[in-house]
């Protein structure tokens, strides 16, 4: 059978730090429940098949360059718009590059979008949330109706604006853009769980010792708010993907860097959906759909794992 | 329901304020904009655009006349078309709503019925393929899907056409059942990639609430007391599990109109999205920001519709 991480975390850590018993018993504890929920996310099947799929992913992105034959920028004339070969598994482009070549180099900066605007969009959103759960009032009132807002707005089409708005477009740009415009979510999310956390009994014994509001967030709130946030941004990292192929294929992604939204936007520009070669059309597409299916399975097994209620059959 | 009402208001206006600050920071002057698509370049020209366009005012100024001009029904002239935005897009806004209104009835119809499927076959194969199946559309890159169907039935079969909302050369008006037929057939593809597109989240979310549903007391005093397992489904499950969908419904119109964006775009199917999309590419500000506005009141409304559906189905839920 598989390994039972809930036990080897355990013995490993309290191996690790048997000098100081204290320490060794606190940590193995911690140890021994990031184990049991790894072992939980392991036995759903979603969780097996999305883990395997983005390590693929992150093993291409750190060392396609070892293994592709072609140069990126290597153009030839007599072998422009080819169909699927050996030679070039996945076509090649106008230009005579081979797209396999392109969709590796195009893996990096995709995973970097996306857990980079996940990162900005769960921090805004998990800041936001609890400050307005917390502190409510007028404040929660001012906070919320900025969020519907964003929350009200054609996502796509804001992010359209503030791409074509933006004068210079790089990776860095477009990662603040496509981070921006997705907090409002979790924001909400991580505002209802404050809020039903805030009338706890732990909260207020807590205040009845006299703790003070930054120690209560930080000990007794946020802890309890950072599974939710956990199993929300793998979701969020699968739409930031999305997002950013999106607006390369309407030329508006970054434009220093090779992303698979870009090989499909030339492909779409030279009519390959029509004329073909449909491989230089359907692989770089194929790629996107499989980081984000691994990102969206390992989300679901991530809420299965999370709501107890969900796993009890 | 009052507050709510207050509340989707200022909505509104914070969704205009927006909308007046972000068009303001386009890095391009409006006036040259509106000159460049004008044949007699002149200076004289350029300064009269100033002039009609109030750039000469304060920022404040701009601000509260934008305001006014909103609420007065003057949204703007596109630089593009030369005439007011509403006449532009008013026959797209007909389109638009036709396609996603059909996509979106087809995505709750079969995505609750697959849903429900799925949840009674917890666990089994029915349910992963269900749930798989599912997921492996709901990642899928809207336009790209649209792609893959234009190769498959446009582009390598024939079976249906491959661009625009019905045949060149014909106008909707009057009606007649060729046309019908004609509309239907140029609008099978769209509808199916947004549908398909669309009915992963519903069937995900029907199937999860129903699993939760399910475990509750009532069931089991609904199968004790005699009930058969479709009356307890149609009678005690049905109506619970429904509940969550109109609320997701409301809050993923905003994504739907993404969806319909990608979809016209690939399908020239010329609707508000096909219009949004040329409008950015050809820096048509007005325009853009004309879609943005009813774009987003037309989330802020869906929200609140969602809100009284909701009470009417749910006794429970109080609006405050």
């Amino acid at each position: 059978m598989m390994v039972r991480f809930e036990v080897t975390l355990d013995k490993i850590t309290r191996k690790a730090f048997s000098r100081n018993p204290v320490l060794a018993d606190k940590l193995g504890l911690t140890a021994k429940s990031i184990g049991r929920t790894t072992d939980h996310f392991l036995d759903t099947w979603m969780g097996k098949a999305g883990l395997i799929i983005i390590f693929f992913f992150i093993f291409v992105a750190i060392y396609a360059r070892l293994f592709i034959e072609y140069d990126r920028f290597e153009m030839g004339i007599y072998d422009h718009l080819l169909d699927m070969s050996w030679e070039h598994p996945f076509g090649t482009d106008n230009m005579g590059r081979d797209v396999l070549t392109r969709a590796a180099e195009g893996t990096e900066p995709s995973l970097i979008v996306g857990f980079a605007a996940m990162g900005i969009s769960m921090i805004l959103g998990t800041l936001v949330g609890l400050a307005s759960g917390y502190v409510g009032g007028w404040k929660d009132e001012v906070i919320m109706r900025f969020n519907d807002m964003f929350l009200s707005i054609p996502w796509l089409v804001l992010m359209i604006v503030l791409a074509a708005v933006l004068e210079s477009r790089s990776l860095g740009t477009i990662i603040i853009v496509i981070g921006i415009t997705g907090w409002s979510g979790t924001a909400r999310i991580v505002r209802a769980q404050v809020l039903s956390l805030k009338e706890r009994q732990f909260v207020e014994r807590a205040r009845a010792i006299g703790a003070g509001d930054g120690h209560i967030i930080m000990k007794h709130i946020f802890p309890n708010v950072v599974p939710l946030v956990f199993a929300n941004a793998i979701l969020t990292i699968a739409i930031c993907i999305l997002s950013e192929a999106t607006l390369s294929f309407l030329r508006l992604g970054p434009s220093n860097v090779e992303t698979w939204g870009k090989i499909l936007s030339d492909a779409y520009q030279q009519s390959a959906a029509l004329n073909g070669p449909y491989a230089f059309i359907i692989m770089p597409g194929l790629c996107i759909v499989f980081v984000v299916l691994g990102f969206t399975f390992m989300g679901y097994a991530m809420d299965e794992v999370l709501n107890p209620k969900l796993r009890q059959r | 329901m009052l507050k709510r009402i207050i509340n989707a208001f200022i909505t509104v206006l914070l969704i205009m304020s927006l909308n007046f600050v972000l068009f303001r920071m386009v890095p391009s002057d409006p006036a040259l904009l509106m000159m460049n698509r004008d044949p007699q370049t002149t200076m004289a020209v350029y300064w009269r655009n100033v002039e009609t366009m109030g750039l000469n005012d304060s920022l404040p100024e701009q601000y509260i006349g934008y305001m006014i001009d909103t609420f007065t029904l003057e949204w703007g002239t596109s630089y593009e078309y030369r005439m007011p935005v509403f006449e532009v897009t008013k026959a797209a806004i007909g389109w638009t709503i036709l396609l996603v209104g059909t996509s979106t009835a087809l995505v709750f119809i079969i995505g609750m019925a697959l849903g429900k499927v799925a949840a009674m076959r917890r666990g089994k194969a029915t349910d992963i393929s269900i749930t798989g199946f599912g997921i492996f559309f709901y990642g899928m890159p809207v336009f790209w899907f649209a792609i893959v169907l234009l190769i498959i039935f446009a582009g390598n079969t024939s079976w249906f056409p491959v661009a625009f909302r019905m045949t060149p050369g014909t106008e909707p008006f009057p009606i007649t059942l060729d046309k019908i037929i004609d509309i239907l057939h140029h609008m099978a593809l769209p509808t199916a990639v947004m549908t398909i597109g669309g009915v992963a989240g519903v069937i995900l979310i029907m199937r999860n609430s129903l699993v939760d549903v399910l475990t509750e007391d009532y069931i089991l005093t609904g199968y004790a007391k005699g009930l058969s397992g479709k009356q307890v489904m149609r009678r005690h499950a049905g109506p619970n599990a429904r509940l969550p969908i109109v609320t997701t419904l409301a809050m993923d119109v905003a994504f739907i109109f993404g969806g319909a964006f990608q979809v016209e775009i690939i399908f020239s199917y010329k609707g508000i999205g096909w219009y949004t999309i040329m409008a950015i590419w050809n820096s048509d500000y007005p325009m853009c920001q004309f879609i943005f506005l009813i774009g987003g009141v037309a989330v802020v409304v869906a929200n609140l519709v969602a809100d009284l559906v909701l009470v009417k189905l749910d006794p429970r839920v109080q609006i405050t």
